[in-house]
This record gives structure tokens, C-alpha cells and sequence, in this order.
């Protein structure tokens, strides 16, 4: 037994550390509670701990998958990857905090230590092997979520948005939980393991009540994903809570989601049984109506926080049509995507950031005539919102294609087809956004004063892997060094 | 001679970074450095065109660079007749248009950076023989064409530029989806996105299953891209972005739309539409010449109503492409050679055309023939500009297709090709001429004829800038027009294995 939970602390050290680190994150911020302390040394601290954990990833990578903990997690080099994301998004929204006034400096570490906290719960997502630890990940994404949400305080959007987060996702997780209880009923176990070969063995109307139960798990699921029609909240959220903790919603909770959405589409539904035809036949509705929901409600809006938000529910369309196909190449485009779409959200929030710090809102028209204040800033914005309207030569372009050819792979030509009109919807908007800051004049001339030499080097070098990425993805692909992505 | 398409490709950017290098403020090394580079460039296009062995059918000079491994796309560039003509034509039209943009005053870095960009990647699209790369190209395009409508056009020009961004981007994505169905349809091969390998009529018996129902492969996939092309050229109904892009680009861009962007969507017919889907392209011959036809009276009719001079040219792009449209749909050695010339040879008739309008508004700043008030905008500019008005006879001649010069030897190629399959819609093919010549010809008497302005008694005849470059473009208009040969030799093999595998289905 021994030997046992040695091998499983060994495999499952990234997320060990993680937990030790939110830990001294803790007490760090004990030593530094006082109003207008510089946390600069906490935030430090955090990202020593996160680059740990991200080393300690890397070196998971394309080792067999292999089950730890007695069935409870599984530690693959699909969840690697997703987690390797979701590690270098909290990097980012961490150090995005530690600029922004958004989140009050009293708060700064507060938001270290949840950040970390809502990792882990993200972490367990990606490894969950079974229904406890499944349920247990949503958890304590979710709590940390809805206390991040509301933590400007004094702010009632931002206080609204939490409490409608709270609620809904305590409805939905409910749902999820029933939806469990019932798989469990009928199959008598929540390992994974033990209730994928009774899956195929059901018959007649037995198949259509455990449908029933994985739709209602689907709810929990698609909340945390913001898919079509458990999206309604995402963009109240996002506009209420401040940028950075946005930023860190556009990627941790939304990939940690994605990755159990494809864990369980391709252990439970991989064969083609009718099962598997109607649960491919629900994602391939879902995919459909959220880029199409997600897109079409983007183009009216003004606050550039909630246009992104929109645009992240039309980009959660595209990558769950890499779970549609069933298959790794998919997987590994949905990986690809989540990589492209990091760096991109983390400059889109970041320069939106900076400008909302200077003028207090975060409506289009701060962004008016940026070119003629910051051209190098104005250009890399540009660059950014060409990329995830999908454009050449852009790792939003490579992303797209990717997805697009994984369902045209598999002949889904009608879902290809709602995709490319989609992302001409998408390129009206962002192109609306480029137009203000290019082709409007500014009032004034004057630099904003939040560009500062760190901050606009440092937006440079996220964009160049936007750019990197689109060009050299020869082997992005198969990141994984070949090893089989999951544990079947 | 090796790399030298990758030299071409890539000396604009080269330039482009040597425009962007030079500190601001130092308007005039700026604009010597963009035109250094065009030269350059333009020269290495004639080093090329005597490097083309005419007797090659098939592709030259191709060079192959591995990209991306795991779906077989290649940096694989390439030429043949039907792109050499184009590659000629971007070489010398960018240089003028430098010599043109002398007058820009906004943002000039920015401006010269855009236009080098663009031309490279006009070069990309005619060079690319890899169905990824030529769609990378295809799309990149957009950006720089985008900000440059967008930031140096008119009054009107956002909504210019987000139309014709929208509009292209819409025909290309759903082309994408059907380069990637080819990827798979050929069996995800290492020439999978190799488009000489794709050629010749692979996909005929192919069916794909949408919603239910069976569709061939050929036909589904050939209007995917077909809508790529279309909207680019455009065709009616496709046509309605391309007057506003015109009438608020500055003028070397709208050179550039009209010289050969519009070419691209031609050119992509005659490489990719025709001989990928060779069937398909026989069978619905028809429905391209009708859109032809139409395009050719519709533009001509538009162009007669419009009270802005830019307009008005911009409306005969849609006609004279329809030309080119019928001249392709009659698939025969004529027509097609028709077509060809007829691309270039409405690359240089309307550059005039769009360049001499500029050279006007620099002096007047509107384009009214006809205010909205009812009075005349110009009037008696002939006894005012000579010079300029002998040069704008001869621009105005070539486009109306009056013998003798380069308009006519292509038109009469392409009607004699059309004659024998179409011959009701050569007839009112003739129509469309018959209007050409009247809407050119009333709008120089309204312009050049009558009474002289107060206002045009205050402009200048054209300065030495401005005759050095409408002059090269005069020589090819007259000397194309009695000689075309040099251009017929260029493009006669490569059309004529065109025209062979056509005539299998």
C-alpha cells in the first residue's frame, strides 16, 4: 500500500505542489496585510511555485498514462497538457493582477491565493477518474470562483455578478450531482474504469435513462464551459469581475471544463453504439448553437469585456467541435486551440486593462485612436483580434484550422460550413474594434499612462508566440512526443 | 536561375523593413527607399521573364521547402504562363504606384510599409503551387489592403474597407473548407496540398453525404470555391463591395484593386477551379458566361449612370472582368488566350485610367462630372491640360477596346472564342462594347469639352512625375496593342494544356 501511495505522490507532485504553495501563499500574505504594502515579493513567490509546477509538468510529458491513488486521478499526457495551460494562464491573469487596479491593493495576494486555489480545483478536473473526484474538482473551481468574482467589493456589478455566479452554479452542480447519483444508480460504481464496459453491455429503455443522467451531468458540465444553453451567466460575470480575474475565467475554469467534457466523451462514448450516436448528435447541436449564440450576441456590444466574453462562448463552439470527431487528432486540436487562445486572451485583457485603469470603463471608445498614442500597442491588439477572428499568419488561423480539419476528417461538412460563417460574424466585431483604434483620431495625443517600458515589453513578448505559433506549429501538434494521449 | 521566385516574393518585405527602419520625419528617404525596392523587385520580374522557357507547359522554376510535415504543406513556389503575365504586371504597377504616392502626406512609414507588404503577398498568391500556403496568402492580403483603404481612403472609407474585408473573407472561408475536403478527398498524401497534383480531374466520381442527402464531391466543392473567386473578381451579383472600395481607396490602391487584385480571382479560376474540377467547370460553362454577360452590360449600365468619375471606372471593371469571364466559360484556345491577355491588358488600361483620375483630384479634390447641384464639375479641361488629356485619349481609347490598341486585340480574342459556343450572348456581349464606348465618351465630353471652369482655369498640365509614370504605361497599352505577341508567347503553352484537358469533358 505503501509503494502505492508513494508512486501516486510521485506522479501527482505538480498539483502536490501547487497545494504547498497555496499554503505559504497564506502565510505570506499574513506577513504582508498591512494597507500599501508592495506584494511584489508574494507574487514572486507564487510564480517560482508555478513554474515548479509547470517544470514538473513538462516532465510528466509522453510518460505512459498510468492511474494514481487507487483509480481516483490518472495522470496522461492529455491532462498534462491541459493543465500546462491552465498553469501558464493563472501565470499570466497572476501577474496581470499584480498590475491592474482593478483588483484593490489591499487584495493583491487574496487573489494569489485563490488564482492558485482554483488551479487546483482545474487540475483535479483534468485528471478526474472518477465522479467523487469529478464532482470534488468542480468544487472547489467553483467556490474559489464565485469569492474571485466579487472581490472588488465594493463594486455592486461586480457583487451581482458573483452572487449570479454562485447561484447558477450551485443550480447546475446540483443538476450534476442528480445526473451522478442516477449514473450511479443504475451502474453501481463511480470509477470510471468500472462503469465504462457496463455503458455498453445496457439495452433498450435502460439506454435512454442513462442518457437522461449524462444530460443532466452535460449541465453541470456545459455551465463551467459556458456552452449553449448554460451560457447566459458568463457574460454578466465577466463584465462585473475585475479584468485579471476575467482574463484567469476566459482560460483555467473554461479548459479545466473542456477536459472533462473530452475525458468523458471519449471514455464513455468512443464506440458507436446508440449511445455514442446521440451524445455525438448533443455535442454537434451544442457546438452549433454556442459559436452561433456566442457570435451573433458579440456584435452589439460595447464594454470590450463583455465582447470577449462572447467571443470566448463562439471559441468554447469551435473547440467542442474537436470533441465531436471523437478522436485524438481532435483532442490534440482542442489542445493546440487552448495554447493559441492563452496568449491571445492574455494580451486582450491585458491592453484592454491598461486602459481601463486610465479611464475608469472599458467601452470601445478608449480605444479610439490608440495607433496615434501607442503604435506599437495599437498593432499588437491588431494583431491579437486578427488572430481570433482566425486570420493567416496567426495561431488563431492554425487553431481554426486544425478543428476545421478534424470534422471535415470525419465528413462533418454541414458543422464546417456553420463554422466558416461564424467566423465572418466573429471578424465583424473584432474588425469593429480595430477600426476605432486605427482608423478613428484620438482627442489627444498624449501616451496613456499605464503603458509603461515593462508592460508594453512584456505584451510584446505575449504576442509573439500569437505570431510564432501560427508560422513554426510544424509539431505543435504532437506535443505529447507520440505517447498515447489517454488512459483507456 | 535558383530562388529566384523566393527573391522576388520576398524583397518587398526587405523593403518593407527598411521603410520601417528609417526614423521618423524623414519623408523623403522614406519614400526613395519604398521606390529603390520596387525597382528592385520590378527588375528581378524582367530577370524572370527572360529566365521563362515560353515552350514549358506546366510549371518552372519551382522551388520546394518542407513547412509543416504532418499535413504534407510545402513553402512550394512556382510559375507558368498564365502567372507570369500577372507577375509582370504587379512588378511594373507597384513601381508606379510609389512614383504616384509621392503626394501621400499621412503617416507615410505606415502607408509605404502597407504597400510593400501588399505587393508580396500579390506575389505569394500567383507564386504559391501549395493549396495552404496560396490560401495563407490569399487571406494576408486583406490586412494590409484593409488598413489602407481604411486609414488613407475618403470620407466614406470605414465602411469601404469593412465591406470589402467582410465580403472577401466570406467567399475565402467557405473556400477553406473546401481546400481542407481536397486535402482528404486526395488521401492526406505528401501532395495532398500540392495543386499541380491535384489537377486534372481527380475528384469526378467522388460523392460526399450532406444533411442526408448525396452530393457529387466535384460539383459541391466547385462552388465552394467558385464563391472564393467570384466575390473576388467580382461577378454579378458578388460585384457591390468593389465600387465603394474603389471610389474611397487612394489612388495607388485603387490601382492596385483594379491592376491585379481583381486578377487574382480570374487567375484562380483559370489555376485552381478549372483544372481541379474540370467536369464541373464544362457543365456549368453556361452559368459563368451568363454571369459574364451580365457582369459586362450590368457594369456598363452602372458606369453610364454615375456622376463620379471613380466610379464610373470602377463600374467598368465589372464590365471588362465580365469579358474575362465569357472568355474563360468558352474554354477554347481563343477565348482562354482571350482572357488572359485581356487580364493584362485591363491591368494596364484601367491603372491609366485610375492614376490619371488621381492626378485630377490632386488638383481639383472631387471627381464630380456632374455635381449633385447639376453643374458641371470640369469643363474645357482639354484647352487647360493638353498634355493630360492626350494621355487620358489614349487610356480612355485602350479600355473602350478601339483597335490599335492593347483593348481591342484581347476583346476580339475573347469574342472570337465565345462566337462559336455562345453566339446570342456574343451578340449582346457587343452591346456591352457598344456601351463602353458611349459612357467613356460622354463622360471625356462633359469633362474635357465645353466652356472652361473658373476652377479648372486654376490647374496645372501634368508635372515631370507625373508624365514618367503614366508613360510606361502608355508604351505597353500602344505597343501590346499592335504587337501582342511578346505577352501571347508567354501564356500560349501553359493555356493550351488548359484547353486540352477542358476539352475532355
Amino acid at each position: 500500500m505503501i509503494d502505492i501511495l508513494k508512486l501516486s505522490v510521485q506522479l501527482y507532485a505538480p498539483e502536490l505542489v501547487c497545494v504547498v504553495l497555496m499554503c505559504l501563499l497564506l502565510v505570506a500574505e499574513a506577513m504582508h496585510h498591512e494597507e500599501g504594502t508592495d506584494r511584489t515579493k508574494v507574487y514572486l513567490l507564487a510564480t517560482l511555485g508555478l513554474v515548479v509546477t509547470a517544470g514538473l509538468l513538462i516532465m510528466n510529458l509522453g510518460a505512459a498514462p498510468s492511474a494514481a491513488f487507487y483509480n481516483a486521478v490518472v495522470i496522461d499526457s492529455f491532462g498534462t497538457l491541459m493543465k500546462l495551460i491552465m498553469v501558464l494562464g493563472t501565470l499570466g491573469a497572476l501577474w496581470l493582477a499584480h498590475s491592474s487596479k482593478d483588483i484593490y491593493s489591499n487584495l493583491k495576494s487574496e487573489f494569489a491565493v485563490m488564482a492558485v486555489g482554483t488551479l487546483i480545483g482545474g487540475m483535479l478536473l483534468a485528471s478526474a477518474n472518477n465522479m467523487l473526484t469529478l464532482y470534488l474538482g468542480i468544487e472547489i473551481l467553483s467556490i474559489l470562483s464565485y469569492v474571485m468574482t466579487s472581490l472588488k467589493r465594493e463594486d455592486s456589478t461586480s457583487t451581482e455578478a458573483g452572487m449570479k455566479y454562485a447561484l447558477y452554479g450551485g443550480l447546475t452542480a446540483g443538476v450534476m450531482l442528480f445526473g451522478m447519483s442516477h449514473i450511479y444508480g443504475m451502474l453501481g460504481s463511480i470509477q470510471f474504469a468500472e462503469i465504462v464496459p457496463k455503458v455498453a453491455e445496457l439495452q433498450g429503455a435502460d439506454q435512454i435513462f442513462l442518457m437522461a443522467s449524462f444530460l443532466l451531468f452535460f449541465a453541470g458540465l456545459g455551465y463551467k464551459i459556458s456552452a449553449f444553453p448554460f451560457h447566459m451567466w458568463s457574460p454578466d460575470v465577466y463584465q462585473g469581475a475585475p479584468i485579471p480575474v476575467t482574463a484567469f475565467f476566459a482560460i483555467v475554469p473554461k479548459m479545466a471544463g473542456m477536459a472533462v467534457l473530452i475525458r468523458v466523451s471519449h471514455l464513455f462514448f468512443a464506440g458507436d453504439g446508440a449511445l455514442s450516436v446521440s451524445w455525438v448528435g448533443l455535442l454537434h447541436v451544442v457546438a452549433a448553437l454556442t459559436m452561433t449564440v456566442g457570435n451573433v450576441t458579440a456584435i452589439g456590444q460595447d464594454s470590450v469585456k463583455r465582447l470577449l466574453a462572447f467571443s470566448s462562448i463562439g471559441h468554447v463552439g469551435m473547440m467542442i467541435m474537436g470533441v465531436v470527431v471523437l478522436n485524438e487528432v481532435g483532442t490534440r486540436a482542442i489542445i493546440y486551440y487552448g495554447m493559441a487562445y492563452l496568449f491571445m486572451t492574455l494580451v486582450a485583457f491585458w491592453i484592454t486593462s491598461v486602459l481601463n485603469d486610465t479611464y475608469g470603463t472599458d467601452s470601445q471608445a478608449v480605444f479610439r485612436g490608440l495607433i496615434y498614442r501607442h503604435p506599437v500597442m495599437a498593432i499588437m491588439m491588431s494583431i491579437v483580434l486578427f488572430s481570433l477572428a482566425g486570420m493567416p499568419p496567426f495561431s488563431g488561423f492554425v487553431a481554426k484550422f486544425n478543428i476545421l480539419s478534424v470534422v471535415i476528417e470525419k465528413k462533418y461538412y454541414g458543422l464546417a460550413f456553420i463554422a466558416a460563417l461564424n467566423s465572418v460574424v466573429g471578424l465583424y466585431y473584432y474588425m469593429k474594434l480595430i477600426k476605432e483604434m486605427v482608423f478613428s483620431k484620438a482627442e489627444t495625443t498624449e501616451p496613456v499612462a499605464g503603458f509603461t517600458d515593462s508592460t508594453r515589453v512584456l505584451i510584446v513578448a505575449l504576442t509573439i508566440p500569437v505570431v510564432m505559433m501560427g508560422i513554426f506549429w510544424d509539431g505543435l501538434m504532437g506535443l505529447s512526443g507520440g505517447a498515447k494521449l489517454f488512459l483507456q | 536561375m535558383n530562388g529566384l521566385l523566393s527573391m522576388i516574393l520576398w524583397a518587398p518585405i526587405l523593403g518593407m523593413l527598411a521603410v520601417l527602419v528609417i526614423p521618423k520625419g524623414n519623408d523623403n528617404a522614406t519614400r526613395w527607399t519604398a521606390l529603390v525596392s520596387t525597382a528592385i523587385t520590378f527588375a528581378l520580374t524582367l530577370v524572370l521573364y527572360a529566365n521563362f522557357d515560353q515552350s514549358i507547359p506546366g510549371v518552372q522554376l519551382t522551388e520546394t521547402l518542407p513547412w509543416i510535415s504532418q499535413f504534407h504543406i510545402f513553402y512550394k513556389l512556382g510559375i507558368d504562363g498564365i502567372s507570369l503575365p500577372m507577375t509582370l504586371l504587379n512588378g511594373l504597377l507597384f513601381f508606379l504606384c510609389i512614383m504616384s504616392s509621392w503626394t501621400v502626406e499621412k503617416n507615410l512609414k505606415g502607408y509605404f510599409a502597407l504597400l510593400l507588404m501588399l505587393q508580396s503577398t500579390v506575389f505569394g498568391v500567383f507564386f504559391s503551387l501549395d493549396f495552404f500556403l496560396f490560401y495563407v496568402y490569399w487571406e494576408v492580403m486583406l490586412i494590409p489592403m484593409f488598413f489602407l483603404i481604411g486609414v488613407w481612403g475618403g470620407e466614406n472609407r470605414e465602411y469601404a474597407a469593412v465591406k470589402f474585408f467582410l465580403y472577401t473573407f466570406f467567399g475565402s472561408i467557405v473556400m477553406l473548407v473546401g481546400i481542407i475536403a481536397l486535402y482528404y478527398a486526395t488521401g492526406k498524401g505528401v501532395d495532398s496540398f500540392d495543386i499541380i497534383a491535384m489537377h486534372g480531374g481527380k475528384f469526378t466520381d467522388m460523392t460526399v453525404h450532406i444533411f442526408g442527402t448525396d452530393f457529387s464531391f466535384e460539383r459541391l466543392f466547385f462552388w465552394t470555391m467558385f464563391l472564393g473567386f467570384a466575390i473576388k473578381v467580382p461577378v454579378f451579383p458578388f460585384h457591390t463591395w468593389l465600387p465603394h472600395a474603389h471610389v474611397q481607396a487612394p489612388t495607388a490602391v485603387s490601382v492596385i484593386l483594379a491592376g491585379v487584385l481583381l486578377k487574382m480571382g480570374t487567375y484562380g479560376f483559370l489555376r485552381f477551379s478549372f483544372p481541379i474540377f474540370p467536369a464541373a467547370s464544362v457543365e456549368y460553362s453556361t452559368i459563368i458566361g451568363v454571369l459574364g454577360l451580365i457582369s459586362v452590360i450590368y457594369g456598363a449600365l452602372c458606369a453610364m449612370a454615375q456622376d463620379d468619375i471613380k466610379k464610373l471606372i470602377a463600374y467598368s471593371s465589372v464590365s471588362h472582368m465580365g469579358f474575362v469571364m465569357m472568355g474563360m466559360a468558352a474554354m477554347n484556345t481563343q477565348g482562354m488566350n482571350g482572357a488572359v491577355l485581356q487580364m493584362f491588358n485591363h491591368g494596364t488600361s484601367t491603372a491609366m485610367m485610375f492614376l490619371l483620375i488621381g492626378v485630377l483630384y490632386e488638383r481639383s479634390h472631387h471627381r464630380w462630372i456632374v455635381r449633385p447641384d447639376g453643374t458641371k464639375g470640369f469643363g474645357g479641361l482639354y484647352t487647360q491640360m493638353p498634355k493630360y488629356s492626350i494621355i487620358f485619349i489614349i487610356g480612355m481609347f485602350a479600355s473602350m477596346g478601339l483597335p490599335g490598341l492593347s483593348g481591342f486585340i484581347s476583346e476580339a480574342l475573347i469574342f472570337l472564342g465565345i462566337y462559336p459556343k455562345f453566339t446570342t450572348m456574343t451578340v449582346l456581349a457587343l452591346i456591352g462594347l457598344l456601351l463602353g464606348a458611349a459612357y467613356l465618351l460622354w463622360a471625356f465630353k462633359r469633362m474635357f469639352f465645353g466652356e472652361v471652369n473658373d476652377e479648372v482655369k486654376e490647374y496645372d498640365d501634368m508635372n515631370l512625375r507625373e508624365v514618367a509614370y503614366m508613360v510606361p504605361l502608355c508604351i505597353c497599352v500602344v505597343v501590346f496593342g499592335i504587337f501582342p505577341s511578346p505577352i501571347l508567347n508567354i501564356m500560349k503553352a501553359s493555356v493550351g494544356q488548359l484547353v486540352d484537358l477542358l476539352s475532355k469533358y
